[in-house]
């Protein structure tokens, strides 16, 4: 076989080796959901229940795709042309209004049908007390009370459903119903509420967009009718919008500011940009090959996988600039230069892999998509290193080591002096970094992660005050054998955090159809009215009311089936009522809401805890937890996986090099984590990625300089990498997203850090003077 | 959520409305207007005739209006029965002597009322003309004021509202689309000082 065809074979390992891979993984791919999005499914599959995870589902949905839209004017007709302005743009836009007086005609004629079982709580207190003189008082009262009508006697004589029907909960407590919209009256304002439902998730972009759009156009159609009016638009849609408008803004001037110095760089090194071409071939191949092989374990890809795998594979990088400073400027013959690196490469590959090997052990679904994605996408940078550069780069460049690029060099030579600054610094950094320990918190809250425009915050916040809503802490997640049960836990429950908090407003299935248990109970109170005419014609007639109405009364009870209203009947009038019910695996699920200014979320946990088959669930603490669980595991294995590299360093090294080696990263790390902790900066999930970065790298930067004996080629390969590494991950520190600028912070400190450090792995007495 | 209750809150507004404040009515017609009264008081006798009962029944009592204090209902034949609204609410006093009470701060449409009333003594029709189509036509002595639901939530309940006053409220007759009717005769109406 000749030369020529064995350097052909070992690209075309390469090719089919990221063919398969890649061909496998298209077979697998789910293609209804390739990149998963859902936080959910990060967590163990024991934590996981059906249940639960379909309530959550079902209330997040409901929340992003809720717009609320208020037009209001010192003029009540005013107001009202802008909301019927507002309400055509909207419509045109492709979001109709939902109609209250629609869905409340159906659901009053329904009750109205099944009056006899619909009493609130204190009136079938008082006519099981005493039937017949309660009811004869509550018609009388009825009769004399200049709101009621004549007509609604033979439906409601004692006015005991309109008292039922006050009682049910209000969406919007301080606003009442006004034909298409609703509406409130306060300080000399009237307001005019809207409400249109998103189609999309309003998580996604299409759904964020529309809603962006609709509310612009909006604005205008208001502004144009009406321009003393004013509009106040809030939904979770708009904030995703402003959210994503600003992370795109933010990615395009931050990427192209990194490619743009990267390419400089580079070009300044080497004249040429077949490097950045190079780079960005290992480092793609890398992450191809790392999500075809989580698909291909998983059918999926999770979008936090990405962002943190791909992250990951910065390390990657490393090896290329090894490769390219040994090929333009090492001191060896060119066809010698893969031989030169291979040692560094390699023991670079089996550290990192080991590193993230660790995080299989997780039992995190998301830790272990992350640690198959970062082994694997070494694996193909280092073999795209390996196999197809030396094809790609047979001839060294006749290119002059430029004066500039010695200065890494003699660097390294004066930091391998000996001479006691090299104890006294680190020391003092070391030091300096302690009270920054101190000030060290930590934080999982999702909401901590964002950054949303105060003017949107203040609107919504008067949107939320106008409407009198209080955000529930969470919700309660009745399970039950069927749905009957469900709806007699539920009441209990209700009965209970009645006691516990009388202020508190309650949302769930059973305030729209109470149990059959429960109305048959207000039945039972019929019959027993209606049990003896004779008596309640004497009632009548001794408080003065015609006695013959009782006939007519008597008749209506007994040609009414006595049936009580069911579920199924009532989310058939009134669909919109079925977000209080999830089924998931043959199981059913109730869900209800508690708003209340004082409570706090253990003391509904003590509530639902009262009662059979009830939870409290708190979906932003849920999440909160998962990211807490994700923080502490990916750092305790990252710790696990150092002490093995360390034991591999021992073997390679010897136990003296080892120290020496792992004591600059770990000095980067104490010093970033010092400096976060003197600035505020939180730590949380993206920071522990940017530390295990930081670790990863650093580790790189002291074997690449062991192995090369610090050459001139090898401190330019490391301080190529580290500067790009700064450019990419380091810009990231300016963001004003906070979990992209905290993420950054760390590894533009960590990277520097251990840059700078990495001499210090080389004993004075060794380093080479080439 | 449109309840019966607001329904007859409605209602119940433009009762008031119409029987305290005609003259701002008129104002919809361009009539030159008096000055509407802050308050009064009246006797009254109101016929409530159900559908399918040929008896109807009759009450009889006394209301009292002032834009500070609120109104004030209460019927003296042939039991005893207390309606008072005020910035505060509304409470009911039963034939028995039980008192139920509404607070404004948790019945929202309340408000509304207090806002329609307010808004019809200074002479803004505007929300009045929200539900009803408003018709006037002059008398010897004082109108009579039409009023016919636009279509809407009060249309499914009242036909027709028909209201003659001559400063202050004289006759108001509700028909509703049940078959029901209210006619309410006042008498002695006289125009009252305005508490402090």
């Amino acid at each position: 076989m000749s030369v020529r065809v064995t350097a052909l074979i070992k690209p075309l390992i390469w090719i089919v080796a990221l063919t398969l891979l890649c061909g496998i993984a298209a077979m697998r791919l789910d293609l209804r959901a390739p990149v998963d999005t859902n936080l959910l499914d990060l967590l163990p599959a024991t934590q996981q229940s059906p249940l639960l995870d379909a309530a959550t589902e079902r209330t997040q949905t409901a929340f992003l795709r809720d717009l609320l839209l208020v037009v209001s004017a010192t003029d009540y007709a005013q107001a009202h042309q802008g909301a019927e302005a507002a309400k055509i743009a909207l419509t045109a836009a492709g979001l109709p209004l939902a109609d209250p007086a629609q869905s409340a005609q159906a659901l009053l004629g329904l009750y109205r049908q099944y009056h006899y079982g619909f009493l609130t709580a204190a009136d079938q207190q008082q006519l099981h007390k005493d039937p017949i003189s309660t009811f004869t008082n509550d018609v009388a009262g009825e009769f004399a009370n200049p709101a009621g009508m004549a007509g609604v006697f033979g439906t409601d004589p004692g006015g005991y459903l309109g008292r039922y029907l006050m009682d049910l909960p209000q969406p919007y407590p301080n606003f009442t119903p006004d034909g298409a919209f609703m509406s409130a009256q306060r300080d000399g304002q009237s307001y005019l509420l809207l409400r249109a439902s998103l189609p999309e998730a309003a998580l996604g972009e299409p759904g964020a967009t529309h809603a962006a759009r609709a509310v612009a156009a909006v604005r205008s159609a208001v502004k144009a009718q009406c321009p003393n009016c004013k509009l106040l638009a809030t939904g979770a849609a708009l904030f995703s919008a402003a959210a994503q408008s600003e992370a795109r803004q933010e990615v395009f001037w931050l990427t192209a500011a990194s490619m743009l110095f990267i390419a400089l760089l580079l070009l300044l090194a080497f004249r040429s940009l077949q490097p950045l071409i190079l780079g960005l071939l290992s480092v793609g191949a890398g992450v191809l090959a790392g999500a075809a092989a989580v698909v291909i374990c998983f059918r999926s890809v999770h979008i936090l996988t990405l962002v943190c795998g791909t992250t990951l594979l910065g390390i990657a990088i490393d090896y290329a600039f090894l490769y390219f400073a040994e090929h333009w400027f090492g001191e060896g013959p060119a066809e010698r230069t893969l031989n030169s690196v291979l040692p560094g490469l390699t023991m670079g590959l089996i550290t990192g892999v080991i590193a993230f090997a660790f995080l299989l052990l997780a039992g995190f679904p998301a830790l272990t998509q992350i640690a198959i994605f970062s082994v694997v996408g070494l694996i193909l940078s280092y073999a795209t290193v390996l196999l197809v550069f030396p094809l790609l780069l047979r001839r060294r460049p006749a290119l002059r080591f430029a004066h500039l690029l010695q200065c890494p060099q003699r660097l390294l030579l004066l930091a391998c002096k000996p001479s006691r600054w090299r104890q006294i610094v680190p020391l003092t950094v070391l030091l300096l970094a302690i009270p920054g320990w101190l000030q060290l918190h930590t934080s999982d809250d999702v909401r901590d992660l964002q950054n949303f425009p105060k003017p949107l915050l203040n609107v919504d916040q008067d949107v939320h005050r106008l409407l009198g809503q209080i955000a529930p802490l969470g919700f309660f997640l009745i399970a039950g054998g069927n749905i009957q049960q469900a709806l007699q836990r539920e009441e209990i429950l209700f009965k209970v955090t009645g006691a516990e908090f009388p202020d508190a407003t309650v949302l769930g299935l059973s305030r729209f159809v109470p149990s059959e248990a429960r109305q048959q109970m207000d039945l039972k109170t019929w019959a027993t009215i209606y049990r003896d005419p004779a008596a309640l014609k004497r009632a009548f007639a001794h408080i003065g009311l015609p006695p013959e109405y009782v006939n007519t009364l008597e008749t209506d009870w007994h040609n009414d089936p006595h049936a009580p209203l069911t579920p199924h009947t009532l989310l058939a009038a009134e669909p919109e009522l079925r977000q209080f019910v999830v089924r998931a695996d043959g199981q059913l699920a109730l869900i209800a809401t508690l708003m209340a200014p004082h409570t706090t979320a253990r003391g509904l946990e003590n509530a639902a805890a009262q009662v059979p088959g009830v939870s409290f669930v708190a979906p932003l603490q849920r999440l909160t937890g998962i990211f807490r669980q994700i923080r502490w595991r990916a750092t305790w294995l990252v710790v696990a996986g150092y002490v093995l590299i360390s034991l591999l360093l021992i073997w390679r090294y010897g136990r003296r090099n080892t120290l020496r080696m792992l004591y600059p990263p770990l000095l980067s790390l104490a010093v970033t984590l010092g400096v976060l902790g003197w600035l505020q900066v939180a730590v949380n999930i993206f920071v522990i990625v940017g530390l295990i970065l930081v670790l990863g790298v650093g580790r790189d930067y002291t074997v690449f300089l062991r192995e090369g004996a610090g050459s001139r080629s090898t401190a330019l390969g490391v301080t190529l990498a580290a500067l790009t590494t700064l450019c990419s991950f380091g810009l990231l520190a300016f963001s004003a997203i906070p979990a992209l600028h905290a993420f950054g912070l760390a590894t533009l400190i960590g990277i520097l850090a251990s840059y700078l450090s990495a001499p210090l792995s080389i004993a004075p007495d060794t380093r080479e003077t080439t | 959520m449109i309840s019966m209750k607001s329904m007859a809150t409605q209602l119940f507004c433009a009762l008031l409305l119409i029987a305290s404040v005609p003259s701002a009515v008129a104002g919809a017609a361009a009539v030159p207007l008096p000055t509407p009264p802050k308050s009064f008081s009246a006797r009254f006798v109101e016929t409530r005739t159900l559908p399918g009962f040929n008896q109807p029944l009759v009450s009889r009592g006394q209301v009292a209006f002032s834009r500070v204090r609120g109104v004030l209902w209460e019927v003296t034949a042939p039991y005893h029965y207390v309606f008072k609204m005020g910035p505060s609410g509304v409470e009911e006093q039963l034939p028995d002597g039980s008192v139920r009470r509404l607070d404004a701060e948790h019945a929202p449409w309340l408000a509304v009322v207090r806002h329609i009333f307010i808004s019809a003594l200074t002479g803004d029709t505007s929300d009045l003309e929200h539900y009803f189509d408003v018709r006037i036509t002059a008398l010897k002595v004082g109108r009579r004021i039409e009023l016919s639901p636009k279509p809407g939530p009060m249309a499914k309940a009242i036909k027709h509202i028909s209201v003659i006053e001559a400063g202050t409220p004289q006759f108001l007759r509700i028909d509703e689309t049940s078959g029901g009717r209210i006619d309410i005769h006042f008498l002695d109406a006289q125009v009252t000082a305005e508490a402090p």
